[in-house]
């Protein structure tokens, strides 16, 4: 278990006019899970590799249990990495892999063969071991490129979207497996995935980076529920984040409220938070995520900032557990997440409840959430 | 219309037509060959008297012992079997290092970029564009300045020289799809730059290390013009002895001995590519590596 600390990463490739790395300032907690998340692009991999040691840093700091280790070559910084290709020896059986790291490092052959044992039976591919990589499937393969991984018991983990050549099936099944891994060894851990829900249910914290920058570092309930600017909110999430621009105003009670005008072109008021008051006048973002738009909940009575309103309901897409439906509010698309057994069709008006306890401001110029 | 939809009876012809011309062009191509060993089975009368074409009246071996081991070959006449064995030592040993530096240029080329790495590779493979003929005077005096001249040591040194941009560029076409996250994983195992060319770059080079095998045996064992000009009485390949045999004209013409000595010649390409030449295709078309 060990403590990571970047320091003001900075990185630029050589021929390249372009900082990849504009200043990445993450602590990492021993035994932490921490998720990497951002487009493609956005230089996951490069942070990676640069705390591998794969790529050098053009200015900053890599202090591993507060050492600082950006000098040193990758092999001494006891580090191991899991590819999304995998990256297992082609010329070598499971076992071979699992040992080349060990024997270089000049472990004792029965200290080896004790590793693999521990190893191989953590991730049940003892029976594999005598076989090459390409008589394995990809879920075998990927479990042995975790083994190598953990055979050299490294001070740090780090995991470049490990499940993503996975079907959707096996994909959850690793999942698991590798969230129980992490509670079982209880390692640091730093993982890069594109799926959402694999950042949510695995980390401790989520960063989300966009062109070089970490945009927000917290925790999977504070980056759901207090994104701090709209990359954040629309980044995570699916259905994302919806955006309306909306105009704060005083209602007769001297409450904050806003209208939303549907596609019908009618006004209705909605409730907002008092705190919007100072922002009377002015135009905001606000931002609602699909579940907080939902059909009349007879459980859910109509407080100050639960407010009904009727909207045109324009295409229905049932997915099983919920229906995705979108409507119009000033004149932008709204999803919203309906309960599957609701009878309705395209076309048709439905009452909704709008909840906005939860929902996000953000000034329309910088994007930043106003209320945080 | 498409393969899928055609009749049975468009495909068969169609089928027919293609192989009817295939069949046609490798008798084309086989005609020679065919023409060289009737030939050299043959006597000599029986070669002023019969056609080109026409098998021996007699089957004999006399021309093939002759081209081995009593031949005249300009003021020797000891065959061309000697200058057979200068060839063997001269082309083993030129394969093995060129294809051996190849891929490790290969190797530096494609996973070890350095500043000026791209440049370092573009002079290279202008290497291979080099017409022999240029390097001819500037080898020579090189040669000459090392004490090389003449000797079978000089002559692989200039086929391995000559060989290495095209191997260079083999391997490194090769390398250049191998992942390179397999690399990433055997530095973050600790592995050094030779441990990984070794154990893991190395062993899965098989097919283009075939390859490269079989393209520098077939062009250094043929090769002509590098053999008569550096090599001296002694040290000189066969086809340098087989020009030498046919033209040494004293009295008739033995086309039943230049034959044979052609054949010989011919064989040990021919070898290897039966021997090698199914990982030819294999090795020149599947670049990647899976894991
Ligand atoms: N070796 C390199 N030389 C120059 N530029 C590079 C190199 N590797 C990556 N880049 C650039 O750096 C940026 C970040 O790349 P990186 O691979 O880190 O993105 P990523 O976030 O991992 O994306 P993805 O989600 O697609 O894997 C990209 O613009 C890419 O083009
Ligand atoms: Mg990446």
């Amino acid at each position: 278990m060990a403590k990571l600390d970047l320091i003001d990463i900075r990185k630029t490739y050589p021929k390249s006019d372009l900082e990849t790395l504009k200043g990445i300032n993450i602590s990492i907690e021993p035994g932490e899970f921490l998720i990497l998340v951002g487009p493609s692009g956005c230089g996951k991999s490069t942070l990676m590799n640069t705390i591998a040691g794969l790529e050098d840093i053009s200015s900053g700091e890599i202090r591993i249990n507060d050492v600082d280790v950006s000098g040193l070559a990758p092999k001494d910084r006891d580090i191991a990495m899991v590819f999304q290709s995998y990256a297992l020896y082609p010329n070598m059986t499971v076992r071979e892999n699992m040992a080349f790291g060990l024997k270089i490092r000049k472990t004792p052959t029965t200290e080896i063969d004790a590793e693999i044992k521990r190893v191989s039976e953590l991730l049940q591919i003892d029976h594999l071991l005598d076989r090459k990589p390409s008589q394995l499937s990809g879920g075998q393969q990927q479990r042995v490129a975790m083994g190598r991984a953990l055979a050299r018991r490294p001070k740090l983990y780090l995991f470049d979207e490990p499940l993503s050549n996975l079907d959707a099936k096996l994909r959850v099944e690793m999942r698991t497996e590798v969230k129980k891994l992490h509670q079982r060894l209880g390692t640091t851990i730093v993982y890069v995935t594109h799926d959402q829900i694999e950042a949510m249910t695995l980390a401790d914290r989520i960063a989300v980076m966009k062109a070089g920058e970490v945009q927000q570092l917290g925790s999977p309930y504070e980056i759901y529920n207090h994104p701090t600017n709209m990359f954040v909110a629309g980044f995570m999430g699916s259905p994302s984040m919806n955006f309306v621009p909306i105009t704060v105003l005083e209602n007769s009670d001297g409450h904050a409220c806003t209208e939303l005008t549907g596609s019908d072109g009618k006004a209705q008021l909605l409730a907002l938070p008092d705190k919007l008051k100072t922002y009377v006048g002015k135009k905001l973002m606000l931002g609602l995520r699909p579940e907080h738009i939902s059909q009349q909940l007879s459980h859910h009575s109509e407080t100050d900032l639960i407010s009904a309103a009727r909207f045109n309901i324009e295409i229905l897409e049932p997915t099983g557990p919920e229906t995705i439906a979108q409507i119009t509010i000033n004149d932008h698309a709204v999803h919203c997440r309906l309960a599957p057994d609701l009878s309705i069709t395209a076309g048709q008006d439905l009452d909704l409840m709008i909840d906005v306890s939860k929902a996000s401001f953000f000034d329309p110029d910088s994007e930043r959430n106003i209320l945080l | 219309m498409h393969s899928s939809s055609t009749s049975q009876g468009d495909n068969g012809l169609g089928r027919w037509l293609i192989y009817g011309v295939l069949a046609l062009m490798a008798l084309v191509y086989l005609l020679p060959l065919f023409v060289m060993l009737v030939t050299s089975f043959k006597t000599g009368t029986d070669i002023r008297t019969g056609s080109l074409i026409s098998l021996p009246q007699e089957w004999v071996t006399d021309s093939w012992q002759a081209a081995w081991g009593t031949a005249c070959t300009g003021v020797t006449c000891d065959g061309i079997k000697g200058y057979f064995w200068n060839s063997i030592k001269m082309v083993v040993p030129a394969v093995l290092i060129s294809t051996f530096i190849g891929a490790f240029n290969g190797y530096v080329i494609s996973k070890w970029r350095f500043k000026g790495s791209d440049l370092f590779f573009s002079l290279m493979l202008f290497g291979c564009f080099l017409p022999f003929q240029l390097v001819l005077l500037p080898m020579a005096a090189m040669l000459g300045k090392l004490g090389l001249a003449n000797t079978t040591t000089g002559l692989v040194l200039v086929h391995v020289i000559y060989g290495v941009a095209f191997t260079t560029l083999f391997f490194r076409n090769y390398y250049i799809n191998v992942p390179d996250e397999l690399v990433k994983a055997a530095k973050l195992d600790g592995a050094g730059f030779f441990t990984i060319f070794w154990a893991i770059l190395l062993p899965i080079s098989k097919p283009i290390i075939m390859v490269t095998i079989i393209w520098q045996f077939t062009s250094i064992w043929n090769d002509f013009l590098f053999g008569v000009v550096y090599s001296g009485a002694d040290s000189q390949p066969i086809t340098v002895a087989l020009n030498n045999l046919v033209n040494t004209s004293t009295g008739v013409k033995a086309y039943n001995v230049d034959m044979a000595a052609a054949i010989i010649a011919a064989l040990p390409t021919l070898l290897v590519y039966f021997v090698a030449g199914k990982y030819f295709v294999r090795g020149l078309t599947a670049g990647s590596v899976k894991g």
